[in-house]
């Protein structure tokens, strides 16, 4: 059984429809990425998943579970964790205590909670930040710092939104490896939004591309990368021809 | 039992602030020994009830970032609580403050619900309207002498009467008062290491990043808000005692729901101490203003001029208030 089933989902912002009747599986211990262009409904998918966004139609079943109108801190509850794309982390708690946040979820006793934290950050080799503001931190700390709230509240699946926009290569490679060690070493099933070409198709086990809402392509990286609709939807006709009609 | 190590366990602050809190500790349980005026002990009370009132309005308001401008309602439920259960039955103030506390909490249930629907200037706006609403019901509720109030009558009790709380000494409800203000601080210390206190400082940051952790926001804020309430309650209670002359223009005042909120914020929301610091600047600055200035100088209305002008200075200054000036400081100097 797929740990998330989503089926003919749609979500219309008054005249726009943001996502179109969108359908795939995602199974357990997948790791999925999710791409396509600005505006192709990437982020309303997350929220429509995460109970941010009242769904228009369709449905979304999570663990076995009919999701569709539940609240996000109950879809939370019941194990689906995500981070948010322009948002970083609480600024004026220190890392551990954002972390801390995120582990109170499963447990009522702040020092159960501190060492449940304690624990994640060091998987993401943050420890040594712990009692740093999190808003006195580079954005690339604060990224990893989100997704280790994220982890505190046990998620069976996570949800990540951009979490390397705007990062160096360094940067890049560092929080790849956080990923690698939340998907094999945890056990996470993740489904990533991504636009660090090199990030999705390096962990990516399969990718979906959307475009003006709609699903247009899935499969194994590298087949989407040669994928005509997926080339056409990013770079426009031309290149199509340019590419495939070449050879 | 773990709550209690937490509520005692101040280690968190640099010892500093531990040095200066234990300080002002001993001066205020010794303050009754050393020579002072009459005028000094009703300013120290006075000092005393508006840090309790600070640190109820601090969970809510500064941990949870929700500005609260209704605190005065929850002051008259308890006030007219125990006044009223004294004056007709003659229920001592031990069992009508817990009373007065359930009906409190029940109201700010009642009217917390729909409240936090509403979030920001709305949440504000809306806190006044209840407040006000329930002091206009209770200026016509001839129960609960409607305008007029209420009056508790000293002479027809034995003083020291420690069940009903009445004295003819100050001094019994320095002490009393004491004791509530040593328990309040060492509940908003477990509090803001609480479950409760991290959802809360997560939802004043982001309520989307809060919700997405599983957080009921607007659970939260309504347990909050009542945790809230039951501070003011409580000293509300305890005013009537010591006032003994309650009426709801008074009690009830849109004035005390901002002084309250006010002296909470400008001592610091969000930290521990800026409650009490609050309080213990603006309380005694205040009434020595209106002192010297008011009834000593004759220039009436002056001393409401520069305490304005204070509030307006730090606020400009350093919008986390004087706490948040201690830390810009603290920093500088780190570095």
């Amino acid at each position: 059984m797929p740990i998330l089933e989503v089926h003919e989902l749609t979500k219309d912002f008054g005249g726009l429809r943001a996502n179109d009747h969108i359908s795939f599986d995602l199974e357990r211990g997948e790791l999925l990425g999710l791409i396509g262009p600005n505006g192709a409904g990437k982020t309303t998918l997350f929220n429509c998943l995460s109970g941010h966004h009242p769904v228009t139609s369709g449905r979304i079943v999570f663990d076995g579970r009919d999701v569709t109108h539940m609240k996000a801190y109950e879809v939370a509850r019941l194990g689906m964790a995500r981070t948010f794309q322009v948002y970083a982390a609480s600024g004026d708690l220190t890392v551990e205590e954002n972390v801390m946040v995120g582990c109170y979820l499963k447990t009522r006793s702040m020092l159960k909670a501190k060492a449940a934290a304690r624990e994640i950050l060091e998987g993401l080799n943050l420890l040594e930040l712990a009692e740093s503001k999190v808003s006195e931190l580079p954005v690339a700390a604060q990224k990893r710092v989100t997704m280790a709230t994220a982890l505190g509240t046990e998620p069976k699946l996570l949800l990540l939104d951009e979490v390397a926009a705007g990062l160096n290569p360094d940067e890049i490679e560092d929080i790849m490896t956080g990923i690698r060690h939340i998907h094999s070493e945890l056990g996470v099933t993740i489904m990533l939004i991504e636009h660090v070409m090199q990030l999705v198709m390096n962990l990516s086990q399969r990718v979906i591309v959307l475009d003006y809402g709609r699903k247009i392509a899935e499969g194994k990286p590298d087949a989407i990368a040669s994928n005509p609709d997926v080339i056409k939807a990013y770079l426009g006709e031309r290149y199509v021809h340019e590419q495939t009609g070449g050879t | 039992m773990e709550a209690l190590k937490h509520a005692i366990d101040f280690s968190d602050f640099p010892r500093v602030d531990l040095f200066v809190a234990g300080s002002v500790a001993l001066f205020l349980v010794l303050f009754p020994f050393f020579p002072h005026s009459s005028f000094a002990m009703a300013t120290m009370i006075q000092f005393l009830m508006f840090s309790l009132y600070g640190m109820g309005w601090n969970t809510i308001g500064g941990y949870g970032g929700q500005v609260d401008l209704g605190k005065a309602q929850y002051v008259g439920i308890g006030a007219f609580t125990t006044a009223v259960m004294l004056i007709r039955w003659d229920i001592p103030f031990w069992i009508s403050m817990p009373i007065g506390m359930l009906l409190a909490v029940t109201w700010s249930f009642i009217i917390g619900y729909p409240l936090f629907r509403l979030t920001g200037h709305y949440f504000a706006i809306a806190t006044i309207a209840t407040s006000l609403i329930l002091k206009d019901l209770f200026e016509v509720w001839e129960f609960v002498g409607a305008a007029r109030g209420l009056e508790i009558l000293p002479f027809k009790y034995q003083s020291p009467d420690f069940l009903r709380l009445i004295f003819k000494e100050d001094v019994y409800y320095y002490y009393i008062l004491l004791g509530f203000f040593f328990i309040g601080l060492l509940y908003v210390n477990w509090f803001r290491k609480s479950r409760l206190g991290f959802y809360l400082r997560s939802i004043k940051d982001n309520e989307d990043v809060a919700r997405s952790l599983g957080i009921n926001v607007h659970w939260a804020k309504i347990k909050t808000y009542a945790i809230a309430t039951a501070f003011v309650s409580l000293v509300g209670s305890f005013h009537a005692c010591y006032i003994k002359n309650i009426e709801p223009e008074d009690t009830m005042s849109l004035d005390l729901s901002i002084l309250i909120a006010l002296m909470a914020m400008l001592g610091g929301a969000g930290s521990l101490w800026g409650p009490i610091i609050g309080a213990g600047i603006l309380l005694p600055l205040k009434s020595y203003l209106k002192e010297w200035f008011g009834a000593k100088a004759g220039l009436v209305g002056i001393d409401l001029i520069i305490y304005a002008l204070i509030i307006m200075l730090i606020s400009a200054f350093e919008p986390r208030g004087i706490w948040g000036i201690i830390e810009k400081i603290r920093q500088r100097r780190r570095r």
